[in-house]
C-alpha cells in the first residue's frame, strides 16, 4: 500500500506532463498560445484527476484488477456499441487532432481575465453541443464535433456579452463537474473484498444497496458499512444517511483504516426492541418482550412527536483522563443536548450539571481491546471524537462502561441524541428495502415502471441514486467532462502512445482476471447478467490485443449524450439501438478496425439476451435493433437499474437495457482505470 | 296562563310567584315578580321577564341561573316542576357570556367574553376559536392566584398596563376561516383588532431582567404543585365554579402533547406555546443546564430580532420567497460591486479577506502573546505569513476551517475582539486565536470563519447577513452598561434572555459571547422555525411535560410527589427528588376515584395496584389529568375528525358525568 502511495506523486506529475504535452502541442499547431494561461487549464484537469487517481493508486494491484474486471464486464456487454462507437472515436481522434485547436485558439485569443473559463468554454462547446444536436443521430455520429469546432471561430466576432454567458454556463458545468469520486475496497465478512466506486453524492445506504446487489445477500436491516480505525482501535458503522466520501476524505493518505461490510444487530436494535431502551429499569438488562403494537406506539411516541425523545440514561462510567493512563469514575447523564456529568459535591439536578461534551462535532465509536491498549477497566468502551481526528489526541474522549449492555445503551442513546428522527427514517427505509428484497422473486416479471415508481417514491436517497445511475458520466460528471477532453485531446497524442505501449499489458490483466471472475460468479448464485457476459467476453478479448482501444473509444460514445440530464436519457438512450442501425453507414473509412471486433460482439449479445430469449446470437446488428429499442427506453429509468439487474435474471428484456447506461457510465472510469493501471505497471516495471 | 284570580283577588289556579333578578337592572334592584304555575316552562318564564322589564335589547344570550342549586336552566322546554323550582328559588336572568380578563400563555391579558354556562371544556374551545388556536383540547383555564394586598398596590401601575379588548370580535358563521392580511379576517376589521392579533401572534420583545425577577417563581417541587391546584373543572361551567364577571383567569396549555404543530396554520398557537415554554424556562419552572440555557437565550434573541425587523404578519408568506428575495438582493449586491470591474470577476471570484491580524497559537509551556501576521482568508482556509511582503511565498501555515469550531471571545467595552478557532486535523484539534482591532473587522472575519466551518465560502449568500448579525449582537453589549433602562425596541437586554439564576451567575459581558456562540447555530432559522426549535428544545428537557401533585400513597406515612406526564405517572421522592417509580399508561388497566376519601386507585398490568390520596389539589384535577392524557392519545391523525367531546367527559368527568 505504501508503495502505491509513493506512486501517487509520480502519477500526478505524469499526468501533469501529459497535460502539458497536450496543451503545448495544441498550442503549437495553433496560434502561439498565451503560455502563462494554458498551465491553468492543465491544472484544473489534473486536480480533477487527483482524487480518483489517488484512490486508485491506493489500491493493490489485484483490487484494481478486480475493479477492472467488474467494469470490463459492463463494457463488454455493450460490446455492440463499443465497437460501433469506435469508428466515431477514431474519426474523432483525427478530427480533434487537427481541428480541436481552433477551439483553443479562440479561447486563447479572446482576452479573458481568467483563461480557465476560456478553456472550458471551448470544451463546453465541443461536448455539450447546442440544443439542436441532441437528436439521436448527431450524438452518435462522429462528425458533430467538427461543425461545432468551427462554431467558436465564428463566435470570435460576437460581443463579449455572449461570451460571458457561455462562460457562465461553462462555469456552472464545472461546478457540477466537481464531483469527487473515490474507489474503495470493502472487506466482506468472508474475508474477501470488493472494490467499489463511490461518488460524493452517495450515502451509506446507496453503498449498501450496491453491495447487496453485488453479493446477493438478504437485504436485512443489520447490514452495515463499518469503518475501522486501525490506529485508534475504534470502529463504528456508518449511519445510512451519511455521506461516504465526506467521511473517507478525512482519512489520511497512509491510513490503514478499513471499511467492512457486515451485519450488526446493534445497528437498529433500538427500533426492534425499543422497550429495552425506553422502558428498561435502571441497571437491568434487556430481554423484556413486548408485543408489536406496543412497540410501534412506543416508537411513534418517541420518534414521531414534535421532538425526538432521547432515552433516559445515566450512571457511572469510567473516563480516561487527558493524557494519563488512569481511568476515573464519574457519574454521567445523557440529555438531548449532550453528555453531562455531576461535578464533585453537587447533585444531579439540571442546573448543577457540567457539560462533558455536545454532539454537534463528534461521532461516537466503539473502542476495541482497550483493556490492553489503554488499561481500561473493561473492554466495553466508547469513544467520542471529531471525525477528522485520525491520530491519538487529547481531543478524543474515551469512556468505559461496566458491561456490554450499558455500552450499547450509551452508544445508541448518543446516536439518537445526535441524529434524531433521521435514524428512524433510515430504519424505516431499510425495512422497506428488506421487504422489497424478499419479494424479489415474485417481482421479477413485474414491469420496470412499477418498480421504478415504487422505488422512487420510496425514499429520497433513492432519487439521488437515480441520477447517479442514469446519468452516470454524462455532462454532470467531472470525469466525463474531463474525459471528453482526455479522450479527444489526449488520445491523439499521449493517449495513443500509451495505448500502444499498453496493448500488451492489458490483455494480461484479463488473463489474470478470468479465474477471479469465474470464481465470483460461482460463489454468487444469481450472478448479474453483466458478470456472465464479462466472463464470457473476457476470454474473447484476450485474442484481441486491441481491446484497449476498444475500451477507450467506448468512453467516447456515451459522451455525446450529455446535454440531456435525468429524464431525457430515456430518449437518448434509446439511441443505442439506432446506432446499431447506424452500424452500416460509418464503416466507410473505419471499417477496417471493426472487423476484428465483429466476432466478439455476437457472442456477447447472445449472453446478453440470455438463454431464454430467441436465438438471436449469430445475427448481431439487425435482430437486436428490432427488439431492443423498447428495452432501452425502459432502461434509463433511474434507480430501477439496480433492481432491474436483479430481476433481470429472469427477464431478458430488462437485462438488455443495462448496457446502455453502463456503457455510458463505466467506460469513463475505465479509461481512468486503464491509465492508472498502465502507470502503475509502468512505474512498477 | 297562570294567575287567574277571583273577584276577591285570590288566585284560584295553582299559580305562585316567582322572583327573578335581572342582571341588567343592577344588583340592588328589586326582583321581577312573575306569576307562574308548576307547568310553566322555562322559555315562557323568560318571555314573561322580557315582557315585564320593558327594556329593549338583545336578550338572546340570556338564560336563567338558579343560585341555590348553582345550575343553569338551559332547557327551555322543561317545566319549572321538572326542574323542581319552587317559590323560594332565587333565579337570576343573566347573559351566558361574560367578559373575563384572560392571561394568555404569553403573559398578556385580553378582555374576552367567555361562556359562563357551558362546561369549561367547551368554553375553552370557543375561546380558542376566537383566538385562532387549533386543538383547544390541549388548553384549559386556571384561576389566577390570589394576589396579596400589598403586592397589588405596588404593582398597580403595571397591572393596568394594557388589556386588549377582544369583546367586540364577531366570529363569522362559516366553519372555514378566511385569511386576510395574514390573519383571520375578523381580526382585520380595525386597527385595534389588528393590534390584538399581533399581541397574540408576535412574541414580546422588550423584556427586562426586572420583569422576570418580579414574577413569582416556584422554588421547590412543592411550589410547583401549587399551580396545578388551580385548574378549573372542565366538565362544569365557570358560573358553577364561582367565577365572576371580569375575573382574572389564566389560559394555559395543560396537556403537554402538542398535536400536529403546523407553522402554516398555527401562528398564534405556536407563538403562545413558545411563550409558555419561554416563561417556564425564564421562571425556572423547568430546570435546564447552562448549555441549554444558552441555546434558549440565543433562540429568544433570534426570535426577538426577527419579530422586530420583519413584519411578523408577513411571516405566513412562503419562506421560499424569502430565500428568493435574499438571493436576488445578494445578486444585486454582487452585480453592483462587480459593475465597474470585469464581469468575470463577479462570476467566479470568491471574495478574500486579507489583513494584518494578531495571531496567537497556544502551545504547551509557552506564554507567547499575540503576534502580528499577514493573514489571508480564501475559500474556506486561512493562511498566514510573517508579513505582507512574504505573501507570495509559502505561508507559515495554512488551515482549512471546514468542520472547525468557532468560539467568539469578545469584550466590547474592553475592545477585545478575538476569534478562537479549533481546527480539526488528523492529529487532533489545533487551537488558534485571531485578534481583530475593531467590530467591523471582527464581524467580517468571524462571519467568514462561521461560513467556512460549514464548508461555505464568502461567496455564499448568507455572508452579508452573517456580518450584520454579528454587528448587531455586538451593539447589544455595547449599549448595555451605559443605558440599563433603555428598553426600547431596538435594544434587547441579554440578561433578560436567561433565568435569574444565570443572571446572577454571569455578568452581561460574559453572557453575550456565550449567547453569541450558541446563536451561530440558529442564526439561519426563520421566525417560525426558531420558535419551533425552541419548543423542541424545551420538549427535550428531561423534566418536560410533568405536572406535579402532592399526594400520599396508600400505606405510606409521608407525602410524596406524583408527576403526571403525557405517557406515564412518576412517583418522586419529595426530599431527594429522585424518581422512585414510573408507570406507563400503556400498562394501565383501569383507574377509579373514591370521591369520599379523595383517593385515586389505579390498576396496572400484572396486578399492580396503586392508590393515593391527593393533598395539594382536588382529586378531580388529578383524575382529569390522567383521563385527559388518555383522551389525547386517542386523537387520530385524521384532520377532519371532530373533537369527541363526549369521550373527553367520559374520561375526565368523574361521577358527575355518569
Amino acid at each position: 500500500m505504501e508503495q502505491a502511495c509513493d506512486d501517487i506523486d509520480q502519477m500526478f506529475s505524469n499526468l501533469l506532463g501529459e497535460m502539458d504535452l497536450l496543451t503545448q502541442s495544441l498550442g503549437v499547431e495553433m496560434i502561439p498560445p498565451p503560455s502563462p494561461k494554458t498551465p491553468n487549464t492543465e491544472f484544473s484537469f489534473s486536480v480533477g484527476f487527483k482524487d480518483l487517481n489517488e484512490s486508485l493508486s491506493a489500491l493493490e494491484d489485484n483490487d484494481l484488477d478486480a475493479l477492472m474486471a467488474d467494469l470490463m464486464a459492463d463494457i463488454n456487454e455493450t460490446e455492440q456499441k463499443t465497437f460501433q462507437a469506435q469508428k466515431p472515436s477514431s474519426s474523432f481522434q483525427r478530427n480533434s487532432f487537427t481541428d480541436s485547436e481552433p477551439g483553443f485558439s479562440v479561447a486563447a485569443s479572446c482576452d479573458y481575465q481568467s483563461n480557465i473559463p476560456a478553456a472550458y468554454t471551448q470544451d463546453y462547446e465541443d461536448y455539450f453541443p447546442p440544443p439542436p444536436s441532441p437528436p439521436p443521430k448527431p450524438n452518435f455520429d462522429p462528425p458533430p464535433p467538427l461543425p461545432e469546432l468551427s462554431e467558436p471561430l465564428s463566435k470570435e466576432e460576437l460581443e463579449s456579452k455572449a461570451k460571458t454567458d457561455k462562460i457562465k454556463l461553462a462555469l456552472e458545468k464545472m461546478k457540477e463537474a466537481k464531483i469527487k469520486k473515490l474507489v474503495i475496497k470493502v472487506l466482506m465478512d468472508d474475508d474477501s473484498s470488493k472494490t467499489l466506486m463511490v461518488d460524493e453524492r452517495q450515502t451509506a445506504r446507496d453503498m449498501l444497496e450496491n453491495l447487496f446487489e453485488k453479493n446477493h445477500c438478504d437485504c436485512n436491516t443489520d447490514w452495515c458499512l463499518y469503518e475501522v480505525y486501525h490506529e485508534l482501535q475504534i470502529e463504528r458503522w456508518f449511519e445510512d444517511h451519511e455521506n461516504i466520501v465526506d467521511v473517507l476524505s478525512d482519512w489520511t493518505r497512509d491510513s490503514e483504516n478499513k471499511i467492512l461490510f457486515l451485519q450488526r444487530k446493534e445497528k437498529y436494535s433500538i427500533f426492534k426492541n425499543p422497550q429495552n431502551f425506553y422502558l428498561a429499569k435502571k441497571g437491568k438488562d434487556a430481554g423484556k418482550e413486548m408485543n408489536e403494537k406496543n412497540k410501534e406506539s412506543l416508537l411513534e411516541e418517541s420518534f414521531c412527536g414534535t421532538s425526538v425523545i432521547v432515552p433516559e440514561l445515566e450512571g457511572a462510567l469510567y473516563l480516561k483522563e487527558d493524557g494519563k493512563k488512569s481511568w476515573k469514575k464519574r457519574y454521567f447523564l445523557l440529555r438531548a443536548s449532550g453528555i453531562y456529568y455531576v461535578p464533585k459535591g453537587k447533585t444531579k439536578t439540571s442546573r448543577d450539571l457540567a457539560c462533558f461534551i455536545q454532539f454537534d462535532n463528534v461521532n461516537v465509536y466503539y473502542g476495541t481491546q482497550y483493556r490492553v491498549k489503554y488499561k481500561a477497566p473493561t473492554d466495553h468502551c466508547f469513544v467520542l471524537k471529531h471525525p477528522q481526528i485520525q491520530k491519538e489526541s487529547q481531543y478524543i474522549k474515551y469512556l468505559c462502561c461496566d458491561d456490554s449492555w450499558t455500552l450499547h445503551q450509551w452508544v445508541t442513546g448518543i446516536r439518537i441524541a445526535k441524529y434524531g428522527k433521521t435514524l428512524y427514517d433510515n430504519y424505516k427505509f431499510a425495512v422497506q428495502r428488506m421487504g422489497l428484497a424478499s419479494r424479489w422473486p415474485n417481482l421479477s416479471k413485474a414491469d420496470p415502471t412499477v418498480t421504478a415508481r415504487s422505488s422512487s417514491s420510496g425514499a429520497v436517497q433513492a432519487n439521488g441514486q437515480i441520477h447517479q445511475k442514469a446519468t452516470p458520466v454524462i455532462s454532470t460528471n467531472p470525469e466525463s467532462f474531463k474525459h471528453a477532453e482526455v479522450c479527444k485531446e489526449k488520445k491523439p497524442n499521449v493517449g495513443r502512445d500509451l495505448e500502444q505501449a499498453q496493448v500488451q499489458p492489458i490483455p494480461s490483466t484479463n488473463y489474470q482476471q478470468i479465474p477471479k471472475v469465474a470464481l465470483r460468479v460461482s460463489k454468487i448464485p444469481p450472478p448479474a447478467p453483466a458478470r456472465i457476459s464479462s466472463q464470457f467476453y473476457s476470454s474473447a478479448p484476450i485474442s484481441l490485443p486491441s481491446s484497449v482501444k476498444n475500451i477507450n473509444t467506448n468512453a467516447l460514445s456515451p459522451l455525446p449524450p450529455p446535454p440531456p440530464s435525468s429524464l431525457p436519457p430515456a430518449d437518448v438512450f434509446s439511441l443505442p439501438p439506432p446506432c446499431e442501425n447506424d452500424l452500416p453507414p460509418p464503416p466507410d473509412d473505419f471499417y477496417d478496425p471493426p472487423p476484428d471486433f465483429l466476432p466478439p460482439p455476437p457472442p456477447c449479445f447472445a449472453t446478453g439476451n440470455g438463454a431464454s430469449l430467441q436465438p438471436g446470437p449469430p445475427l448481431p446488428p439487425p435482430l437486436p435493433s428490432s427488439n431492443q429499442p423498447k428495452p432501452f427506453v425502459k432502461k434509463p429509468i433511474p434507480l430501477p437499474p439496480k433492481r432491474l439487474d436483479m430481476t433481470g435474471l429472469h427477464s431478458e428484456e430488462q437485462r438488455l437495457p443495462r448496457p446502455a447506461p453502463a456503457g455510458g457510465g463505466q467506460p469513463d472510469f475505465m479509461s481512468d482505470l486503464m491509465k492508472a493501471l498502465q502507470k502503475k505497471r509502468g512505474s512498477n516495471s | 296562563m297562570a294567575g287567574i284570580k277571583t273577584a276577591s283577588g285570590d288566585y284560584i289556579d295553582s299559580s305562585w310567584e316567582l322572583n327573578v333578578y335581572v342582571e341588567e337592572m343592577g344588583p340592588d334592584a328589586d326582583p321581577v315578580r312573575l306569576r307562574v304555575t308548576g307547568d310553566t316552562h322555562i322559555g315562557g318564564v323568560m318571555l314573561q321577564i322580557v315582557d315585564k322589564i320593558q327594556l329593549s335589547q338583545n336578550w338572546s344570550d340570556h338564560a336563567l341561573w338558579w343560585e341555590q342549586k348553582k345550575m343553569w336552566l338551559l332547557k327551555t322546554n322543561w317545566t319549572l316542576d321538572k326542574y323542581g323550582i319552587l317559590a323560594d328559588a332565587k333565579l337570576l336572568y343573566t347573559p351566558q357570556h361574560k367578559p373575563v380578563r384572560l392571561l394568555l400563555p404569553n403573559m398578556r391579558s385580553v378582555l374576552l367574553k367567555i361562556s359562563f354556562s357551558s362546561p369549561v371544556f367547551r368554553a375553552v374551545i370557543e375561546t380558542c376559536r376566537i383566538l385562532n388556536i387549533r386543538h383547544p383540547e390541549e388548553l384549559s383555564l386556571l384561576r389566577a392566584p390570589e394576589e396579596k394586598e400589598k403586592k397589588k398596590k405596588k404593582d398597580k401601575d403595571t397591572e393596568t398596563e394594557k388589556i386588549h379588548d377582544l369583546t367586540g370580535l364577531v366570529l363569522p358563521g362559516g366553519s372555514t376561516q378566511q385569511m386576510y392580511k395574514g390573519m383571520p379576517a375578523y381580526f382585520a376589521d380595525s386597527a385595534e383588532t389588528e393590534e390584538c392579533y399581533k399581541v397574540l401572534s408576535v412574541s414580546q420583545t422588550n423584556l427586562t431582567p426586572e420583569h422576570i425577577t418580579k414574577i413569582y417563581k416556584p422554588g421547590s417541587v412543592v411550589d410547583k404543585t401549587q399551580i396545578n391546584s388551580r385548574w378549573l373543572d372542565s366538565s362544569r361551567s365557570l358560573m358553577q365554579q364561582d367565577v365572576m364577571t371580569n375575573d382574572k383567569l389564566w389560559l394555559r396549555f395543560k396537556y403537554f402533547c402538542f398535536f400536529d404543530l403546523e407553522p402554516k396554520y398555527d401562528m398564534v398557537r405556536i407563538n403562545q406555546l413558545y411563550e409558555q415554554a419561554r416563561w417556564a424556562i425564564l421562571l425556572e419552572e423547568i430546570d435546564c443546564t447552562e448549555e441549554e440555557m444558552m441555546v434558549f437565550a440565543a433562540l429568544q434573541y433570534h426570535i426577538n430580532k426577527l419579530s422586530l425587523t420583519s413584519d411578523p404578519l408577513a411571516q405566513h408568506r412562503d419562506s421560499k420567497l424569502d430565500d428568493l428575495d435574499s438571493a436576488l438582493s445578494h445578486l444585486e449586491v454582487k452585480l453592483d460591486s462587480a459593475a465597474p470591474t470585469n464581469v468575470l470577476d463577479s462570476i467566479e471570484a470568491i471574495p478574500e479577506l486579507k489583513d494584518n491580524l494578531r495571531l496567537f497559537r497556544p502551545k504547551k509551556l509557552t506564554l507567547k502573546g499575540y503576534k502580528q501576521h499577514w493573514v489571508i482568508f480564501k475559500d474556506t482556509s486561512i493562511s498566514y505569513y510573517k508579513s505582507k511582503d512574504e505573501a507570495r511565498g509559502e505561508p507559515l501555515q495554512q488551515l482549512n476551517l471546514k468542520g472547525c469550531e468557532v468560539v467568539p471571545e469578545v469584550n466590547v467595552p474592553g475592545q477585545k475582539f478575538c476569534i478562537k478557532l479549533l481546527v480539526p486535523s488528523p492529529e487532533g484539534m489545533s487551537e488558534i486565536y485571531l485578534r481583530c482591532d475593531n467590530e467591523q473587522q471582527y464581524a467580517k472575519w468571524m462571519a467568514a470563519c462561521r461560513l467556512a466551518a460549514k464548508g461555505k465560502t464568502m461567496a455564499d449568500g448568507t455572508y452579508q447577513s452573517e456580518i450584520q448579525n454579528i454587528l448587531s449582537f455586538l451593539l447589544l453589549q455595547k449599549s448595555n452598561p451605559d443605558c440599563q433602562i433603555a428598553a426600547d425596541a431596538e435594544n434587547m437586554n441579554t440578561q433578560a434572555l436567561v433565568s435569574p439564576r444565570y443572571q446572577k451567575k454571569f455578568k452581561a459581558k460574559q453572557l453575550t459571547p456565550r449567547i453569541l456562540e450558541a446563536h451561530q447555530n440558529v442564526a439561519q432559522l426563520n421566525l417560525m422555525e426558531a420558535k419551533m426549535r425552541f419548543i423542541q428544545a424545551w420538549q427535550s428537557l428531561p423534566d418536560f411535560g410533568i405536572s406535579y401533585f402532592l399526594v400520599r400513597f396508600k400505606g405510606c406515612r409521608k407525602d410524596e410527589i406524583l408527576g403526571i406526564a403525557n405517557n406515564r405517572l412518576i412517583r418522586i421522592d419529595l426530599s431527594i427528588g429522585d424518581v422512585v417509580k414510573t408507570w406507563r399508561y400503556s400498562n394501565m388497566r383501569q383507574w377509579n376515584v373514591n370521591w369520599d376519601i379523595r383517593q385515586v386507585a389505579i390498576e396496572f398490568d400484572e396486578h399492580i395496584n396503586v392508590a393515593f390520596s391527593c393533598i395539594s389539589s382536588n382529586c378531580k384535577i388529578v383524575h382529569e389529568y390522567i383521563g385527559g392524557y388518555i383522551f389525547m392519545s386517542t386523537r387520530s391523525k385524521d384532520q377532519n375528525t371532530a373533537l369527541n367531546e363526549e369521550l373527553f367527559h367520559k374520561l375526565t368527568g368523574g361521577h358527575e358525568a355518569l
